[in-house]
């Protein structure tokens, strides 16, 4: 974190201006973030315990919303489930690839920056043009995927990837994986120019092979690293949306509902906007919870590593 | 150590390094460049021919796209996106110079406040957020889609810009004042015109994020007329129109942001991953 400390700018003024003034700057950003992020963050707390249809006056019903949500049916619980295993399979596939990839690109070559071009590509494209284009990838008859399997010999692997129940869910997060590990590979990559030279070349006289100056002087300097990479694709997991609309709908049979499809969901195509509230706030309180895990762990390992 | 010596320990890892990477980059890239390919083929040849190069250069489905709306859509994301750019830049580097230069009461808690939000994203708060556009008459216009993403794209801004205030030196300013300028003389003339940098890279991230986005889009939007391309391309897709002009609408969507990307690299990748990395 950057010092907080402000400038000693303000000692030639009076108090009194000094007070008043920074409002003055702060405010149209103030103004923006209060109305259109605050604001919503509270209402949607205060919505979550009404029935609410969109039209008709609110009805407040207590924790109504919530009791549905968790206790009599089970489609909440069914999508958390989902964006656990998404969460899962995203976090390790994003992590360990971008940080071999990121190990790798870590050194003077011919063709380095284009191969770090390349990879950081998809993260700038939008998540409904990749779900799309993967979309078609994975049809059964036109797309890629088959098609490779059954040149190389493996037509029997062939699979509908979208329409099955069992594999949609896995066939999303290779989608989610491909996106975005370039975005954690440029983190990871940033993370290892600041590791020191000299603790390599100590190494080396120690006498360590690559494996072991990774594990004992690349890991360690990059926990923080690691930890912020893995809340931000926890983070990622849990909010997914974009993806799982466009490629499945949350289907087939409901295999790849999401929260955030599931409040979407039940909030504007069955009118329910208390309810879909609800899973929001519960999500929300989720993420949170994990979040805040995260930055205890990197509190925490910060500390240490000050010892 | 470099070009000492070319032991088979250099080649072994030389040939592993460029077999993994070219691996990454063909499954990255393929796919993107086949969007492109596909977008130029005829209904019939997408299907027969799937890998191969196009064997006639077909601008028919480019046509098609434009019919279906592509312009219109690429224009709406355009002023959505700049519109969001413009909001972001006047908040965000007014915010952060007070939050980086003048001492007050609140400052750290109002920093922190912004920062905190962090962790819900536009997802998380849909549902109240669509109330609350409503209520001020906001749905189906420009600014239903600008506002919220100003909004939400302040925090990060706030943060990177404040970071990059903080390492201007605080004698310039001193020394504009000599001069005869107000607080607002000195950031307006001293320190935004050496700012590029930083004020590029909120720019052009907070461009990308607006030009992408769904989820709001999908709510609060339903004149035709306003679709940003997100809106456009779903829609095309759920009403399963030809494929051919479906592909030649994703290259339409991306190709822009795809030359931004590689022309303005440095900027992007700094604003995307300064949040992360010094938080």
């Amino acid at each position: 974190m950057g010092a907080a400390v402000p400038q000693g700018l303000t000692t030639r003024r009076s108090a009194r201006r000094t007070r008043l003034r920074p409002f003055l700057w702060l405010l149209p950003a103030l103004v923006l973030f209060g109305v259109f992020r605050l604001y919503p963050l509270l209402f949607g707390l205060f919505l979550s315990l009404h029935k609410w249809d969109g039209m008709a006056p609110m009805v407040f019903i207590g924790l109504a919303n919530f009791w549905e949500a968790m206790v009599e049916g089970p489609l909440f619980w069914q999508a958390l489930a989902h964006n656990a295993i998404y969460a899962v399979g995203t976090v390790v596939g994003k992590n360990v690839l971008a940080l071999a990839l990121a190990v790798v690109l870590n050194a003077e070559f011919r063709g380095r920056a284009f191969f770090r071009t390349t990879l950081f590509m998809p993260v700038v494209m939008s998540l409904v043009v990749v779900g799309i284009l993967w979309s078609w990838i994975y049809n059964y008859q036109f797309g890629l995927l088959n098609n490779l399997l059954q040149m190389v010999g493996l037509g029997a692997w062939r699979g509908a990837w979208l329409g099955s129940t069992t594999l949609s869910l896995y066939a999303l997060i290779v989608v989610d994986v491909w996106k975005f590990f370039g975005y954690h590979m440029v983190i990871y990559l940033a993370g290892l120019q600041a590791i020191p030279p000299v603790l390599y070349e100590a190494a080396v006289i120690d006498g360590a092979t690559a494996w072991r100056q990774f594990r004992h002087v690349t890991l360690p300097m990059l926990r923080a690293i690691v930890v912020v990479n893995v809340t931000i694709s926890l983070m990622g997991a849990f909010n997914v949306f974009d993806l799982v609309y466009v490629m499945t709908r949350g289907g087939p049979n409901n295999a790849t509902n999401v929260v955030v499809l599931e409040a979407y969901q039940q909030a504007f195509e069955f009118y329910k906007l208390g309810y879909g509230a609800a899973i929001s706030v519960l999500l929300m309180l989720i993420v949170i919870a994990l979040s805040v895990a995260q930055i205890r762990l990197m509190r925490g390992e910060r500390a240490e590593e000050y010892n | 150590m470099r070009g000492a010596r070319f032991g088979l320990r250099q080649v072994v890892v030389g040939t592993c390094r460029y077999g993994l990477l070219l691996g990454c980059a063909i499954i990255i890239g393929y796919p993107v460049l086949w969007m492109v390919l596909q977008s130029f083929k005829s209904a019939a040849e997408m299907y027969a021919n799937i890998w191969g190069m196009p064997q006639v250069i077909l601008l028919e489905n480019y046509a098609r796209a434009v019919e279906m709306g592509m312009v219109r859509y690429i224009l709406n994301s355009t002023v959505v996106a700049a519109g969001t750019v413009l909001c972001i830049l006047v908040g965000a580097s007014l915010a952060a110079y007070a939050f980086s230069k003048f001492a007050f009461v609140g400052n750290r808690a109002l920093f922190f406040m912004f920062i905190f939000t962090l962790v819900v994203p536009m997802q998380a708060m849909i549902i109240p957020l669509y109330a609350v556009l409503v209520s001020l008459r906001l749905t189906n216009t420009y600014l239903a889609l600008i506002l919220p993403y100003a909004a939400a794209g302040l925090p990060v801004s706030i943060f990177l810009l404040r970071t990059f205030f903080d390492t201007i030196p605080r004698e310039l300013e001193e020394a504009a004042r000599i001069d005869g300028c107000s607080d607002f003389g000195a950031f307006w003339r001293v320190v935004l015109p050496i700012s590029g940098p930083g004020l590029a890279a909120v720019a052009i991230l907070q461009f990308v994020n607006a030009w992408n986005e769904l989820v709001l889009a999908l709510v609060a939007i339903r004149n035709p007329a306003l679709r940003t391309i997100p809106l456009g391309l779903q829609i095309f897709v759920a009403d399963q129109v030809e494929w051919g002009p479906v592909f030649a609408s994703l290259s339409m969507a991306t190709l822009p942001v795809i030359v931004v990307y590689v022309l303005m690299q440095r900027h992007f990748i700094r604003g995307l991953t300064a949040g992360a990395i010094k938080g």
